[in-house]
């Protein structure tokens, strides 16, 4: 019995670096596609998880899956912003948010769908051109984004051990005041 | 699992999770003696690291929540030290939502409870088997109590009930495993060498 609570507690701390459950999304823009993951932070993905793409407003433009590698790839034909919330079914959700600056600008807008006829002079066209430079500069960003999207959810040692250290110091608190109030009877 | 994020559950659900987690907190601050303070400390700390300790298992990714662990040796006192593991949580690492923290305490904390009460009504200081069986059924029985909980509260929030319990439930088979195989360790050993630990508190 000692030996299976010590192989237990050793493969326990054996477990590699503390990693927390929290579902995560990760959405960027890849021309006019809107690309991400849905994974669970430090571990495995989200397969299959239901998701519905939104606007801001919070109207649902599509509903999708996320398939065994927890990706998904949805095509957007109006330049907003978006949101992306994927639900696990054993309740984690999570969103995340493209903006429309990272969509191109040849997509139409949308809430103006004819461009106001009083406007002058017209900026410089989107041409197919900058729109392919700008795919492929998307392309080659997004594993860096996702990087770094992964990153800002690391479980830091630092924290565990300010998590411990702040519940032995309540403990520390609760005992010196009992014992204040039991010499001063 | 069992760790809800905001905007999941809707305010019903919110007001009953603070509703009990307040009389959770009242009673188990009641039962809590200054003697007893490191011992609800350790264990809190441990349900703060547990969690944070993930595992692979098939699709999902788990962690243990040592709740039953925590009701046989805490009694009543594991549910404030399953709050103050989980607002640090929550705190420091975003897991699980700010405004649902009595929704989720009263998910791992009724069962720690309840476990506890089982398992002092049950135990017989000289009887290590009887120990060790008793471990394995407040471990698992708890996480599985946690996941019917935690099904529960999303079906009262909007989502059918069946579904939510099949995946929540799913997830949890594996913690079920281990919780129960952990915990009769654990209560077995504590129940050979230290077992005034276990002990009513009178």
């Amino acid at each position: 019995m000692k030996r299976i609570f010590l192989t237990t507690t050793l493969l326990l701390l054996a477990a590699t670096p503390a990693w927390a459950h929290k579902l995560k999304v990760f959405a960027a823009a890849e021309g006019a596609q809107i690309v991400g993951t849905a994974y669970f932070a430090g571990g495995g993905k989200a397969q299959n998880s239901a998701g519905r793409l939104l606007t801001a407003d919070g109207s649902v433009v599509a509903e999708f899956h996320t398939d065994g590698d927890g990706a998904f790839r949805l095509g957007v034909i109006s330049r907003q912003d978006y949101r992306i919330s994927i639900d696990s079914g054993d309740g984690h959700v999570a969103e995340a948010h493209v903006a429309a600056a990272e969509l191109p600008e040849s997509l139409p807008a949308t809430g103006s769908p004819a461009p106001a006829p009083t406007a002058t002079v017209p900026v410089a066209q989107p041409t197919p051109a900058i729109d392919a430079v700008e795919l492929a500069v998307a392309r080659q960003l997004l594993p860096l984004r996702q990087q770094i999207d992964a990153l800002e959810e690391r479980t830091r040692f630092s924290d565990i051990m300010g998590g411990i250290g702040t519940i032995f110091g309540a403990c520390g608190l609760y005992a010196w005041i009992a014992s204040r109030r039991n010499r001063k009877p | 699992m069992a760790h809800i994020p905001d905007g999941v559950v809707t305010i019903p659900v919110l007001a009953a999770g603070a509703a009990i987690t307040v009389g959770g907190l009242a009673w188990g601050l009641r039962a809590l003696s200054p003697e007893r303070m490191p011992r609800v400390a350790v264990l809190s700390a441990v349900f703060f690291v547990a969690s944070l300790i993930h595992l692979p298992a098939g699709p999902a990714s788990v962690h243990l929540i040592l709740n039953g662990l925590m009701g046989a040796v805490l009694g009543a006192a594991a549910y404030p030290a399953i709050v103050v593991a989980l607002l640090l949580q929550a705190v420091l690492f975003g897991f699980g939502g700010l405004a649902v923290l009595g929704v989720n305490a009263a998910d791992m904390g009724v069962p720690a409870v309840l476990a506890g009460l089982a398992f002092r009504a049950l135990w017989r200081r000289d009887a290590p088997r009887r120990t060790a069986v008793l471990g394995a059924l407040c471990g698992g029985g708890a996480v599985v109590l946690t996941s019917l909980m935690l099904a529960g509260a999303l079906a009262l929030s909007g989502r059918e009930f069946l579904p939510a319990a099949q995946v929540v439930l799913l997830t949890a088979l594996p913690v079920v495993a281990v919780e129960a195989a952990f915990t009769a360790a654990a209560l077995g050993l504590i129940a050979r060498v230290k077992p005034e630990l276990l002990e009513q508190e009178s």
